[in-house]
């Protein structure tokens, strides 16, 4: 068995190219100088400055949180270029003028942004924001979407061109004062993906942003937001890759969402930021803050998540279900090896009458990594009849890594029904030599294991990610056995 | 079909099997007894290729070819099944979908086509009805949840779908009622063809009133010390255990 | 000439009647007095012990309370209560074993049952390696204090091999007309790869006393052994219940116990479950109505101490009134039981304001390589589902029946004798009226 998941060990990172792009940086450090370049080269009002600035003092006052179950060398947050990007040529207008190297990037991903424009016109469809290193460099579709009234573009664009909705919306959901990470993020994010769905508008489409982290020492502070007004929908991924590189890199990202009456947004994100080598050196530290609230009535807001990479993951999707009636979901797959550690999980706050959550949460641990699930169920005195399921399931392979639940339950309101189901199972030689025994060997046995314990939150995904998260978790357990 | 000559095997270091013999013809059903620590688990971990298990002296021979240098997966492909003592429990993968990969792998091996969805459907109800096991159990995970019994059942439904030509059958009645032991024997029993052998091995007699076998040999100390017909076995019921090991002692 | 005599505490009453009684009484007086030493130290418990914090069994026993045995019970009373007609039946009545009321005509090879008095005074064997080996007289009050004081019950021994195919039902009835106490104790012993299916009913006689009824069962699962166990609790207003259970498993042996509470003023539940050994699978199940002033308590206790075990327990409970129900349910998973499968589920459905639902499952977990699951809800009926029931025409009583039935079903389903649970079924559609 041993042997097993010393090969896992093994496997290498697939998307571990680094793409030579000329790029605009910011001197190293942090300081209101700093915070003050990006803002200029971003060429924001003066409402954004003054939100930065409030946001970066607040988090001088603040201490790096240590409460979670990983241990790392703490970032010098001195030591980070906080500006990064890749240098435009001139603004873009067709995808012909991207960055070459950029493409190749991209088609080494398995993704084709050109492929995505032909596309148009047939039925099931994406539309892409790509952020690099903090920028975005091209949104697709925007103007099919703008047909229907949907605003889909970078941050920067939308504080430019619309920003009654960023002042209306930015930090509602997550302030600045939440947690240091989310302090630092206000103070310094340089883009991200900002999208709107006006009344009674279905996206057609599934919105998307690829994140990739290309230039050394830079941090990736990017922010996303998303409102979905009355009786809309939409459905949104997001995918991460980066470089292997030997120093850690920060990402400390915001998400916030927020639903209207009986809208719903879906957010599903595949995580696969470089998680270090095999003796644990290098790899992302991925530090985010993603919250959604259903603010009014019937809403819904589901995040999945299926999390493969990074040195250290801290990151739990919350919904605070405000509305009636309102549902929040939380569906997670996270792998950890080597000598990744992920403390994960949710927070669902009911707060308004008839709420409902699910929690599913699958974790797999291998190598020498640790794995633990961290969520808050909390009913509020008047959340009459909120009904809560959870069910953190963990699998180890191998005996070197461990796996930890930590959920905290709070109850104010008798009507509520909370159920909270956990199990911690091995992949064991045993169940291998069973399968054996029927004719399955060790390679097929654990493909079947592992998607078979998934399940629940692969069939979550949309259609497009399912099947790339389905190879993801292959390619993490590839050459796991002899 | 199976022929077991001299077979010796150990743990760790230890000698659990001291030179067994044993010849299984085509159509035979074979009972081994024999008390706790005989090596009676030992015989079908290694007849079915445990790892952990070293063979130090002897060979199998299955079907004309050397058993013991065949992977496991190999050996079940070939057709060799061994009904599990303590079956497996498999979380998230369901019996249909691991029974489906089992015969894919198993047909690919033999170089078959893939089995049609719908021929594979019709069999998994066929054989549902012979081994009179509950369709909400085949479509579960493998064993996930399942009580003693039912997994003793799910192995001879497994058995079933898989149509192996050596059924090992180890300690299957151990935590089975006596219905439910009926039920499994009627099953077994149906199965049994003149293609291929059952090896039925057990520390009760009372498997042995319902498969009635052509031999029975009892385990002792990693050797057969006696063999005989069915009645051997109920005079091992009366007699106990002690009785052989006086017996051979003296 | 008048002597004024201060009422003295119910605990100064059964030392009194302990020791005034002692002399009579079968078996071991030296066992008898360790538990009365041990029932004196930890008294009759109240709102302070911690087990007992839900259940005020010394409010219960306060007052006056006889402790002598008559036998008040006719054939034509008694015969209503034998459900299962095709079944060996034990009668005991207010704690004594009485042979003239029990059917134990035929006992097939292999089954044997007595009264404890005459198995101790055949010196059996089985008896003596048994008899108050397993219920630790230390770990509980009601323990120590039937150790002490029980006068009879029912000894069973099934022998290696056996298959008794029949139901073995013992029959508890109470029939005082003063209030009274009563310890009825019962030894079941299954032999090496044996199998029973044994039922224990609690009943009381229309009466305006009350009865408390302090009862005990210890069973031994030998090696390789299928039991079937049931309780069938129906004990009406007057029936004041703590009823401990002990029971100890060997290797590769399964058991399985059903507790249904159906009635019954106060009742309390200690069941105890030890997996001795390797490849041991035990189930509990429970299911417990209550309504009115009603309180119900269920304790489980599952110990693996050896690995690759499985556990597995399901308890359900409706309640209604200013009823009381509680479930506590701990496993233990010692540092030797790798490979542990434990599972547990307490579900329950509040259906008035003024009842309570206390549920605690506790684990206590100290090996690494296990599988434990523990899920716990309360809630009320879906008015969802009511509202669709309605919908289709279905008037809201039946609705809610019809739910509750659907509620229950789970654990009545898991009886494996048939005319067993038409009868709990029938009783249970009764209650929802």
């Amino acid at each position: 068995m041993n042997e097993v998941i010393e090969e896992k060990i093994s496997t290498e990172y697939k998307y571990g190219f680094v793409t030579d792009i000329d790029a605009d940086n910011a001197p190293k450090g942090l300081n209101e100088d700093i915070i003050r370049f990006i803002s200029a080269k971003k060429n924001e009002p003066k409402w954004m400055l003054v939100y930065r600035l409030e946001a970066f003092r607040h988090w001088l006052t603040m201490d790096e949180p240590d409460w979670a179950h990983v241990s790392y060398q703490k970032p010098d947050f001195q030591d980070i270029i906080y500006y990064s990007a890749p240098k435009p040529k001139k603004v873009l207008k067709s995808l012909d003028e991207v960055d070459p190297e950029l493409l190749k990037t991209f088609q080494k991903l398995g993704i084709s942004i050109l492929e995505q424009e032909r596309l148009s016109g047939v039925e099931s469809r994406v539309a892409m924001d790509v952020i690099v290193d903090s920028v975005s460099v091209k949104t697709t579709f925007k103007e099919t979407l703008a047909e229907k009234g949907i605003i889909f573009c970078s941050f920067g664009e939308a504080i430019q061109e619309h920003p009654e909705l960023v002042k209306k919306y930015m930090s509602s959901v997550v302030p600045y004062t939440d947690n240091f990470y989310a302090a630092l993020n206000s103070a310094v994010f340089t883009d991200g993906s900002f999208c709107y769905i006006p009344k009674g508008v279905r996206c057609p489409m599934e919105l998307s942003t690829y994140f990739r982290i290309e230039a050394a020492g830079t941090g990736q502070f990017e922010r996303t937001l998303i409102i979905a007004d009355e009786d809309s929908y939409v459905s949104y991924l997001e995918g991460c890759t980066a470089p292997m590189r030997d120093e850690n890199q920060l990402h400390a990202a915001v998400v916030e969402l927020v639903a209207h009456k009986n809208a719903q947004i879906k957010y599903s994100t595949v995580q696969n930021w470089y998680p270090g080598d095999k003796e644990g050196k290098g790899g992302i530290f991925n530090f985010v803050t993603k919250r959604g609230i259903c603010i009014e009535e019937n809403s819904k807001i589901s995040w999945t998540q299926v999390e493969t990479g990074s040195a250290i993951t801290w990151k739990y999707p919350s919904v605070i279900l405000k509305g009636d009636n309102s549902i929040g979901e939380f569906y997670s797959v996270a792998i950890t090896n080597n000598y990744q550690q992920a403390d994960t999980g949710t927070k669902m706050i009911h707060i308004g009458k008839n709420t409902k959550s699910t929690i599913i949460s699958k974790g797999i641990s291998a190598g020498f990594s640790n794995n633990s699930y961290r969520g808050l169920v909390r009913i509020a005195k008047g959340a009459e009849n909120a009904r809560n399921f959870s069910q953190c399931d963990s699998l180890l392979m191998g005996d070197k890594c461990g796996a930890h639940t930590f959920p905290y339950i709070e109850i104010k309101n008798n009507t509520a029904v909370v159920e909270h189901e956990a199990t911690t199972s091995k992949i064991g030689e045993d169940q291998l030599f069973y399968c054996k025994q029927r004719g399955i060997d060790n390679e097929k046995a654990i493909g079947l294991i592992v998607n078979g314990y998934c399940k629940d939150v692969l069939s979550q995904l949309p259609m497009e990610f399912a099947v790339e998260a389905q190879k993801l978790l292959e390619v993490s357990l590839e050459g796991s056995v002899g | 079909m199976l022929s077991i000559k001299n077979l010796h095997a150990s743990i760790d270091g230890k000698e659990i099997l001291k030179g067994i013999n044993l010849e299984i013809k085509v159509g035979e059903v074979h009972a081994i007894m024999g008390p706790n620590g005989s090596g009676k688990s030992t015989l079908a971990a290694v007849l079915a290729g445990r790892s952990e298990y070293d063979v130090t002296e002897g060979e199998i021979i299955y079907n004309g070819e050397n058993l013991l240098e065949l992977e496991a997966e190999d050996r079940a492909r070939e057709g060799v099944f061994l009904a599990f003592q303590y079956p497996i429990e498999i979380p998230g993968v369901s019996n249909i979908n691991f029974l489906k990969t089992a015969i894919g792998e198993i047909r690919a091996y033999k170089g078959l086509d893939p089995m049609k969805a719908k021929d594979f459907l019709m069999m998994l109800k066929e054989k549902q009805k012979l081994v009179e096991i509950d369709r909400a159990l085949v479509s579960r995970s493998i064993n996930e949840g399942f009580s003693g019994g039912e997994k003793k059942r799910n192995e001879i439904f497994q058995m079933a779908m898989l149509e192996p030509k050596l059924s090992i059958l180890d300690e299957t009645d151990s935590g089975l009622d006596i219905d439910a032991l009926r039920i499994v024997a009627n099953g077994v029993n149906k199965l049994k063809s003149k293609e291929n052998a059952t090896i039925i091995i057990t520390h009760y007699q009372r498997l042995l009133d319902y498969i009635i076998p052509d031999f029975v040999h009892i385990l002792h100390n990693g050797k057969i010390v006696k063999s005989g017909l069915k009645e051997l076995a109920l005079e091992l019921e009366e007699k106990g255990y002690d009785f052989i090991k006086e017996e051979v002692e003296a | 000439m008048e002597t004024v005599i201060k009422t003295s505490t119910i605990k100064d009453k059964l030392i009194f009647e302990f020791e005034t009684s002692k002399l009579f009484l079968f078996g071991n007086t030296q066992l008898r007095d360790q538990a009365m030493e041990s029932f004196y130290k930890q008294g009759i418990p109240t709102r302070k012990h911690e087990a007992y914090k839900y259940i005020r069994v010394d409010l219960m026993l306060k007052g006056e309370f006889d402790f002598s045995t008559n036998k008040n019970c006719s054939d034509a009373q008694i015969e209503p209560l034998k459900f299962l007609k095709d079944a060996y039946v034990v009668v005991i009545e207010n704690g004594i074993f009485v042979e003239g009321l029990s059917n134990l005509q035929n006992l097939p090879e292999g089954l044997t049952i007595c009264s404890l008095v005459d198995a101790e005074k055949s010196n059996s064997p089985v008896f003596e390696k048994h008899y108050a080996q397993y219920a630790d007289v230390k770990t509980d009050p009601f323990i120590a204090l039937n150790t002490a004081m029980t006068k009879d019950g029912v000894f069973i021994h099934i022998a290696k091999n056996a298959i008794i195919e029949k139901p073995i039902h013992i029959i508890h009835i109470s029939t005082a007309f003063k209030n009274t106490i009563i310890h009825p104790r019962n030894l079941i012993v299954i032999d090496e790869n044996a199998q029973a299916k044994i039922i224990e009913s609690f009943e009381t006689m229309d009466s305006t006393a009350k009865i408390f009824s302090n009862a005990l069962t210890e069973i031994v699962v030998d090696k390789h052994a299928i039991v079937d166990h049931y309780k069938i609790q129906d004990e009406k207003e007057l029936g004041y219940l703590v009823n401990t259970t002990q029971v100890i498993q060997q290797k590769q042996s399964v058991f399985s116990t059903h507790t249904f509470t159906l009635s019954g003023s106060l009742v309390r539940n200690n069941l105890t479950v030890v997996l001795d050994d390797e490849h041991i699978e035990s189930h509990l199940n429970g299911l417990y109505l209550t309504a009115k002033n009603q309180v119900v308590d269920n304790h489980t206790v599952v110990d693996h101490r050896k690995p690759n075990c499985n556990s597995n327990e399901l308890y359900k409970g409706i309640i209604d009134g200013k009823s009381i129900a509680t479930f506590n349910g701990k496993i233990f998973v010692r540092e030797d039981a790798q490979k542990t499968n434990a599972f547990q589920s307490n579900k329950n459905i509040l259906l008035s304001e003024a009842g309570t639902i206390n549920t605690k499952p506790q684990l206590e977990i100290y090996a690494d390589d296990v599988k434990c699951s523990h899920g716990s809800t309360t809630g009320k009926l879906d008015e969802a589902k009511i509202f669709y029931l309605r919908a289709r025409g279905i008037g809201i009583i039946n609705a809610k029946k019809l739910l509750m039935h659907a509620f229950a079903s789970e654990v009545v389903n898991t009886i494996k004798i048939e005319a067993l649970r038409e009868y709990v079924e029938e009783k249970i559609s009764k209650t929802f009226e």
